[in-house]
Formats: C-alpha cells, sequence, structure tokens
C-alpha cells in the first residue's frame, strides 16, 4: 500500500516537475532534460505489465497536456514502457532480483543504474524527436539533438538518484 | 473461439501496447486539429491555471527587465507625439480621431512559453471573456508574435513564428516584393523567408514587415532584418531573417483585434 501511494504521488510529482522546471532548462536550443521518465525507470519491478503500460500512457498524455504536443510524449513513452521488462531482463544480475527491491542505484549499483538509465533515455529521446520532426530530412541534426537530450536527461535522472531518492 | 481467448490471454500486454500506441500516433495524425479539439480545450483552462499560479515568481523576477522595457517605450511614444503635435493643426487631429477606429489592442501577459521545440505555443492570460478569439494577431514591443489558434474563456495559444506550422505573408520594406515567412526549426532567432523571384536585388539588412493583405494584422509591422540570402533551388531566394522579437525573454504582448476582420472575410469568402 505504501508502495502504491508513493509510486502515485511520484506521478504527480514528476510531471509537475516537468512541466515547471525542467522545460524551462534548456541549454544552447539541443538540450531539454526530460526527467519525467524517473517514474518509468523507478517502477517497481513486480508491477503487472497492464499497469505499466497504462500508467506510462498517462503520464505521456499528461506531459503532451502541458507541453501542447499532440500524443508524442504518449507515443514514446508507451514504447519504452513496453520494452522495459525485457531490458530489464537482459540487464539481470547473475542471480536475478532480489525481492522488496526496487530498481535503484542503492540496490544495484552506479554501473548498473546508468546503463538502465541510458538505454531507455536514448530510445525514448529517439522516438520523441524523430516524431516531433516527422520527416527524415534533418536526419543528422535531430540525431545530434537526440545524443544530446539524451546525455542531458540521464545524468539529471542519475543525479537525482543521489540527491532526492537517497535511500 | 477458444484458441482466440487463448491467444488474446496470451498477447494481452503486446495488444494493450498496440492499442495505446495507435491512439498517440492518431493524436499526432491529426496535428493541428488535434489542438483544437474539445478536450485540449478544456485542458487549456487547467493548464493555464496552474501556469499562471507559477508564473508569479517567474514576473517578479523578470521586473527589472519590463521595467526598462517600459521606459524605453513610453520614451519612444513620447517623442512620436512630440514629432506629430508639432505639424499637426486642430482640424486634422479631429479628422483623424473621429474615424471609425479599424485595430484596437488587447494587452496581455504570457503565461506559458516554449521555444527549444519543433512545434513551440504560448499561453496567454487573456480569453474569450476579455475578447481574445482564434486568429487574431499578437505583437510585441519589438515585433510580431504570431496568431491566436484557440482560446478559452480566461486563455489563448497562441502560434508563434517559431512553430512549423507557422506561415504569414510578408514584404520587404524598401521594394514592397510580398513572400511567405516560415519557420524550419533551427534557432528561435532567425525565420525563412520564400518565393521572392530571384531577379529582384535583395538590399542586405533590410526590414521585413507585415503585408497587410490578411486582415490579422494592419500593414507595416516589423517581423525582422534580413541576415543573408541564398539562391538554391529553382527561381526563388532563400531568405534567413533575424527576428525582431526575441522569445525567449517575452512577457508582455499585445493581442490585435481588428473591426473590420469579419467584414473582409465575409467578403472574401464570397468571391470564392
Amino acid at each position: 500500500m505504501y508502495i502504491l501511494t508513493r509510486n502515485i504521488v511520484r506521478f504527480f510529482v514528476v510531471i509537475l516537475i516537468q512541466v515547471l522546471v525542467m522545460d524551462n532548462v534548456m541549454i544552447n536550443g539541443y538540450m531539454v532534460p526530460y526527467v519525467y521518465l524517473l517514474f518509468i525507470l523507478l517502477m517497481p519491478f513486480e508491477t503487472p505489465r497492464w499497469i505499466q503500460l497504462l500508467s506510462g500512457f498517462m503520464l505521456g498524455m499528461g506531459i503532451d497536456l502541458f507541453e501542447n504536443t499532440p500524443g508524442m510524449h504518449t507515443a514514446a513513452t508507451v514504447m519504452v514502457v513496453f520494452i522495459r521488462p525485457y531490458l530489464l531482463n537482459l540487464l539481470a544480475p547473475r542471480d536475478g532480483y532480489e525481492s522488496e527491491t526496487f530498481p535503484r542505484i542503492h540496490y544495484y549499483g552506479f554501473h548498473w543504474f546508468l546503463k538502465y538509465t541510458l538505454i531507455i533515455v536514448v530510445i525514448h529521446h529517439f522516438m520523441l524527436f524523430y516524431l516531433e520532426v516527422f520527416q527524415l530530412k534533418e536526419f543528422l541534426s535531430t540525431l545530434l539533438r537526440v545524443i544530446l537530450s539524451s546525455i542531458l536527461s540521464a545524468s539529471t535522472i542519475v543525479l537525482s538518484q543521489y540527491f532526492v531518492f537517497r535511500k | 473461439m477458444k484458441t482466440l481467448l487463448r491467444f488474446i490471454q496470451k498477447y494481452s500486454n503486446f495488444l494493450l501496447f498496440l492499442l495505446l500506441e495507435t491512439i498517440a500516433i492518431t493524436f499526432i495524425a491529426q496535428g493541428s486539429s488535434y489542438q483544437k479539439s474539445r478536450i485540449i480545450g478544456l485542458n487549456r483552462q487547467v493548464t493555464g491555471y496552474i501556469f499562471s499560479k507559477v508564473d508569479g515568481a517567474r514576473e517578479y523576477l523578470s521586473l527589472k527587465g519590463v521595467n526598462q522595457q517600459l521606459v524605453d517605450e513610453n520614451l519612444e511614444l513620447r517623442n512620436r507625439l512630440d514629432r506629430i503635435s508639432g505639424q499637426m493643426d486642430s482640424t486634422i487631429v479631429i479628422s483623424e480621431f473621429t474615424k471609425p477606429y479599424h485595430y484596437f489592442y488587447v494587452p496581455s501577459r504570457i503565461v506559458h512559453n516554449s521555444v527549444f521545440k519543433q512545434y513551440n505555443y504560448i499561453t496567454l492570460n487573456k480569453g474569450k471573456k476579455q475578447g481574445v478569439f482564434k486568429d487574431m494577431g499578437v505583437i510585441s514591443d519589438h515585433g510580431l508574435v504570431g496568431i491566436v489558434l484557440e482560446s478559452s474563456r480566461n486563455f489563448a495559444t497562441v502560434i508563434p513564428i517559431i512553430n512549423r506550422d507557422f506561415r504569414l505573408s510578408v514584404k520587404i520594406k524598401s521594394n514592397n516584393y510580398a513572400g511567405i515567412l516560415r519557420w524550419e526549426g533551427e534557432s528561435p532567432l532567425y525565420a525563412v523567408l520564400n518565393e521572392i523571384p530571384f531577379h529582384l536585388e535583395i538590399p542586405k539588412g533590410d526590414t521585413i514587415l507585415t503585408s497587410g493583405f490578411s486582415s490579422i494584422f494592419p500593414e507595416g509591422i516589423e517581423v525582422g532584418i534580413i541576415e543573408s540570402y541564398s539562391l538554391e533551388k529553382g527561381n526563388f531566394y532563400d531568405i534567413r531573417v533575424k527576428l525582431s522579437t526575441n522569445f525567449q525573454s517575452l512577457f508582455h504582448v499585445n493581442v490585435i483585434r481588428n473591426y473590420k476582420h469579419e467584414e473582409q472575410q465575409n467578403l472574401e469568402d464570397r468571391i470564392r
């Protein structure tokens, strides 16, 4: 019950932080840190798949509504939510994930979390930025934006693990 | 039937994923018509409210800059007034002021603004209640900002120059040639002017003004300055325009209400 409430609160907090704070932090026109992915990244291992998908969908819609974008964040977020369980299997430590742990630095270490975050963030940003441009004409300049923004988002997310979600 | 059910059960997550993804892609495909739908209109009230609450802090921090801007504008208006009052005799003044006026300005504040996306939008704190409706022009002290896309009771969404869907007919000041202004999604400081035929001489550094062909903007509002041009494909120039409005530090704008908009629109529709 405690975990459920915490995730629901986190859902709203990441949306508000994203649209009210992070959207104003933009560096030279190429980089926007999308930290709302924290909600997806930190979802407990045992969450039923359909709840993961639906909450990913609602998270994307929430961001889309505030950012005035039609469905782009939704599409990208649902995609990474779908991929996440497979990725977690792929990245699982030799003896699997222990019960009563969460996908966090605190339990699985810096290297594991960095890999996990980076893959999710890159897939999400790749989809988001190309959907936004919706053409392959500016393939390279969009790719540059994907890479730079991914670095910024991933490092913001990893840092948040040290300052906000320490335990 | 049994196998079908088993199939659905086995792949239920994948099917749910496909369903959600399809919904999202449908929204994207609908593009700007999605912006105008009822749901978004309702949402505009909610997000507008939240943004306007938080905006108080941002506004406080920018007070100094805004103050300076007002002082500058005041000075300029005073200078203009001096110039006019010197050369006008009272009969002209009276005939000027008794003319039915054409444009009316609704001062408004930006509560939310995005700059670095491909489809940027601005939210204003004035809506239908204050007389802000769809298709009205929006300008700042420095130049053109955009066009009102849709408004709700207390808020309005503006599509600024720096949105890939934006198109506006503009002209070059010195030779009066008109072309189409677009934005290509690169820098919020520059836009592109097309459809100027190649035989013309392009005066670098010349001003780009609104053409006044549409009833949205009065003629002669500053849009930007010609930065450079190239003649890459076809018979038209690609002119790079440095925008007069700095979208990154925009707080106060004016919405233009044209009292003859409807009349002009009706006439043009009838011809078509």
